[in-house]
């Protein structure tokens, strides 16, 4: 119930943000001007407004979630807000839970517009709608939740400038780290090739929740693929929320 | 004016919003309407120029292939298009389209309006069947790719055996269009090749997403119909 409290507090005060509206409507105008876009494309219009919708809701969902959740410690620090919360009878990890289950929802909100925009957008420029879309960008979903918890661990121990900064590397080595494959395979060296491997199984692989292109070229989506994505990202996200606990309780408030 | 009285009057707040929208009528719009115009066909040329190389690209679009792969196929749209109602050739188009598919391999219209452009202007029928084949390869489930590869080939080539061998291949993806069969029953008994060319023409008409393809698609039927339909033009022909 006391996580559910502050989940819910930290929805509300996130829905309170100007940002995130600001963040918000810049996503659906582009979203939006993705069929002005698609007129220039011949005979593509429909593959454009997919593509640039569903980009669209990554890189702003990406936004929102670093922006929002490298503040979510700090900013109860910075008010002294927090002096007041740990005394009471709610555990750290369930306050940092109760944080991160608020600001997901927060994101659940956001994406759902975006995502349900994208649909609505494409099914009026096809003439039918694509359910896939809606799939796609639930797995966007799952690699934002991934995000907001690299947000959430750096902002456990660091300033949110360093948290943003931080955050916005591994999104970006997330991104590439597919990459990294080919990358190891340029070097001879087999203990750097090595090396290379370990990190690429240790960051998170946010392309592994891209099945947009299959949606976009109308190719089926595996299950077997969709389950074994969420079941990484879940994975992953609880892995750096054990962190953030971990770093969090040895954190000294009094 | 001094800045002390552009201070003053930019304290009252409509004054310096009327200040605003006039700085942007008069004179932002005007000069970069100016620019827009006089550098409409050298900024898309430019950009051609100026695309990084597809490994880099990759990089750049952060996993975003997709959208990167529009971004470009949106220049070279552009491109196409100037060069069309121009010069008629397209030097860079090959490069350009080898970057969206290398961004987008399932990018089936990329293969097909590149492959027909680069056709078109006339010295790259290879390079043509190149892209063909290799989208072919990476989609070997749509029929546009072989069906294409056997329109070049009869067309472009006059091959009909090679024709005949790809449109074999067509025929068997779900999907084809109706006429593929008939064409093959035609290639069989090597007979109205001109008919056969000018419903090739007529399909790819009606089937047009662009002004300019249907365009090309017109100029090629006028060029048929003006040709005496007589009987088969077997002798000059590869033999299927």
């Amino acid at each position: 119930m006391r996580i559910a409290a502050i989940a819910w507090n930290t929805f509300r005060e996130a829905v309170r943000d100007r940002i995130l509206y600001s963040i918000l409507a810049f996503a659906l105008l582009l979203i939006g001007a993705s069929v002005i876009l698609a007129g220039l494309s011949i005979g593509q219009e429909s593959r454009i407004v997919k593509d640039l919708g569903l980009a669209s809701t990554t890189l702003f969902g990406t936004f929102i979630a670093i922006f929002l959740g490298i503040t979510l410690v700090s900013k109860e620090i910075e008010r002294r807000t927090i002096y007041v919360i740990i005394p009471k009878p709610i555990s750290r990890p369930g306050f940092l839970i109760g944080k991160y289950c608020g600001l997901v929802l927060t994101l659940m909100v956001t994406v759902g517009v975006m995502g349900l925009m994208v649909f609505l957008l494409s099914g009026l420029v096809d003439g039918v709608l694509t359910p896939t879309l809606l799939i796609a960008a639930g797995l966007d979903f799952v690699a934002l939740m991934i995000i907001t918890a690299v947000a959430l661990l750096f902002s456990t121990f660091s300033t949110p400038t360093l948290s943003a900064i931080l955050t916005v590397a591994v999104f970006v080595i997330g991104r590439l780290s597919g990459d990294l494959t080919v990358f190891a395979e340029q070097f001879a060296d087999p203990i750097l090739r090595r090396l290379i491997w370990v990190m690429y199984l240790t960051l998170p692989d946010l392309g592994r929740f891209q099945f947009g292109s299959r949606v976009v070229q109308g190719l089926p989506l595996v299950p077997a693929d969709i389950g074994m994505a969420v079941a990484y990202g879940l994975a992953y996200m609880s892995f750096l929320l054990l962190l953030a606990i971990t770093i969090f309780q040895r954190r000294d408030f009094k | 004016m001094t800045p002390r009285a552009l201070l003053s009057i930019t304290r009252a707040p409509w004054l310096a919003g009327v200040l605003a929208g006039a700085v942007l009528v008069g004179v932002v719009i005007p000069l970069h309407r100016h620019q827009a115009v006089a550098t409409k066909f050298d900024l898309v040329e430019e950009r051609v120029w100026l695309l990084p190389p597809v490994g880099a690209l990759r990089v750049a679009s952060l996993g975003f292939h997709g959208m990167a792969a529009d971004a470009v196929w949106l220049l070279t749209v552009q491109y196409i298009g100037g060069h069309f109602m121009t010069d008629g050739r397209f030097p860079e188009l090959r490069r350009l389209v080898e970057a969206v598919v290398s961004l987008d391999p399932h990018f089936v219209e990329a293969y097909t309006l590149g492959a027909l452009f680069l056709d078109y202007s006339g010295a790259h029928v290879q390079a043509s069947l190149d892209l063909l084949q290799r989208g072919y390869r990476a989609n070997p489930n749509r029929w546009e790719l072989p069906h294409d590869i056997a329109r070049t080939y009869y067309l472009e080539l006059k091959d009909y055996a090679k024709a005949l061998e790809w449109f074999k291949i067509a025929d068997q993806i779900p999907g084809r269009p109706a006429y593929v069969p008939r064409f093959l029953a035609r290639l069989y008994a090597a007979t109205g090749h001109r008919e056969t060319a000018l419903e090739l023409w007529q399909a790819m008409r009606d089937s047009a997403t662009s002004d300019w393809v249907r365009d090309i698609a017109e100029r090629e039927i006028a060029k048929l119909e003006r040709q005496p339909a007589g009987p088969s033009t077997q002798g000059e022909t590869t033999q299927p």
